[in-house]
């Protein structure tokens, strides 16, 4: 039986507790306003780049282009896009997890962003050949520009013969999925044949040479923005939650708070009336 | 011309990274491309290009608009002008004062390392760049182009 001296203790703990996490909800409210609309901005050219590279695709003479012929693949690349920070419900686990399963049989070479993916793999002894952790949100933008053309360096030198991104798409702030899409070779699910007649001014080699750095880019960013815009619904969801279930804890502990009170109000009341009966009673016998 | 195309326009989209720019009807568009600049004019034939750093020219109804863009890329057919590319700037959001500050740093810089070597090449991208931009953001929407080498 805790006393009510320990009780009111209980409370001053829960409740400071319940103003860390509404400081850590209304954060992440709003940066997910913030990363919203970054994402926003970035899923039109990333949808119309990803429509002219499948296009140059869907033509025959092209399948023998670098970016777009399947070789046989000995290692692959993944970029994993995991959270530097916890309090994300299950948003981490449920990427790491596909990201696992999609790996299954295959020589992975890992770069890895995001402290918690980095700590997992590490323990299971992944072959991570690059990690990259807390990274400011105003870098993201050059940072997968760098990252773009790292792994395009490592997929030309033939050091992976194929690269795949891990990230999790941003549905509504309710529902988030963890993609493990391919980024290189080029995957064309055209096949409807591009009858346009397009003319490439420059050449479609140099035309190519200059469009997938810009789609990898574009792909790379966007998939930051997906997944960042993930978390933080994922953490505010769950600091929702946590809110709540701190005001209902809070609630519970002042009722009990006042029973007790109550309980030992009522004690001394009934000592005294029962003291005082006995003194009246001595008194007029 | 004939007068069907003459009454024609070319529907011009920019997207960048920040969403979809700029959405705008033309006469004419001139783009520089990696190897040289590149006029449009409505009822072009399907042609996909490169862009390089450089300045893109609008003409609407007598009104030449310039736009600063570096890179990307331009997918053109018959009436319709699809520009992507990852930095487009109008006149108004270009910082005159901070690239004519640039411009002096670059120069100071090449200066200085000319004496080693050959300059570096991102400085010339940077010099380049800074040039589109004082020359965009100078650039007065209002004045009338000459009329002499285009249509009446």
């Amino acid at each position: 039986m805790s006393s009510m001296r320990d009780i009111k203790q209980r409370i001053a703990n829960v409740s400071s507790t319940e103003q860390i996490i509404k400081a850590m909800d209304m954060i992440a409210s709003t940066k997910l306003h913030k990363a919203k609309a970054q994402l926003e901005g970035v899923r039109p050219i990333y949808h119309e780049v990803k429509r002219i590279v499948e296009e140059i695709g869907s033509h025959h003479e092209f399948e023998t282009h670098t970016f777009y012929e399947e070789r046989q693949v000995k290692n692959s690349l993944y970029i994993i896009l995991t959270s530097d920070r916890g309090f994300s419900g299950g948003y981490n686990a449920n990427i790491i997890a596909k990201a696992m399963e999609h790996m299954k049989g295959k020589n992975e070479k890992i770069l890895i962003v995001g402290s918690k993916g980095k700590e997992y793999f590490k323990k299971r002894n992944k072959n991570i050949i690059r990690k990259i952790v807390d990274i400011a949100d105003a870098e993201v933008y050059y940072g997968s520009e760098n990252i773009a053309k790292w792994a395009a360096n490592l997929y030309r030198s033939g050091e992976v013969d194929e690269v795949f991104i891990a990230y999790t798409q941003f549905e509504n702030v309710l529902s988030y999925t963890p993609y493990v899409d391919k980024l290189l070779p080029v995957v064309t699910n055209v096949t409807e044949l591009d009858k346009s007649n397009r003319k490439y001014e420059q050449g479609i080699d140099r035309f190519i040479e200059h469009l997938i750095p810009l789609y990898l880019h574009m792909n790379l960013f966007r998939a930051f923005s997906e997944s960042h815009t993930s978390e933080q619904a994922a953490r505010m969801v769950s600091m929702d939650a946590a809110g709540k279930n701190a005001s209902e804890m809070i609630e519970e502990l002042t009722r009990m708070y006042n029973r007790r009170r109550q309980a030992a109000i009522t004690q001394e009341l009934s000592e005294i009336v029962g003291s005082a009966n006995i003194l009246n009673k001595g008194g007029t016998s | 011309m004939t007068q069907q195309l003459a009454n024609k326009k070319i529907n011009l989209k920019i997207t960048t990274p920040r969403g979809v720019k700029f959405v705008e009807e033309a006469d004419m568009i001139i783009m520089r491309c990696i190897d040289g600049d590149l006029g449009v004019l409505p009822g072009h034939a399907p042609v996909s290009t490169v862009l390089g750093d450089g300045t893109l020219r609008i003409y609407n109804g007598g009104i030449e608009k310039k736009l600063a863009l570096f890179g990307g890329i331009a997918e053109i057919e018959d009436t319709r002008v699809n520009i992507l590319t990852t930095i487009a700037q109008r006149p108004e959001e270009i910082d005159l004062e901070r690239a004519e500050l640039d411009r002096r740093q670059v120069e100071a810089k090449m200066l200085e390392e000319s004496k080693e070597s050959q300059a570096d090449e991102r400085l010339q991208v940077l010099l380049r760049r800074t040039l589109v931009r004082i020359e965009v953001s100078t650039h007065t929407e209002n004045s009338e182009y000459s009329s002499d080498n285009y249509g009446e």
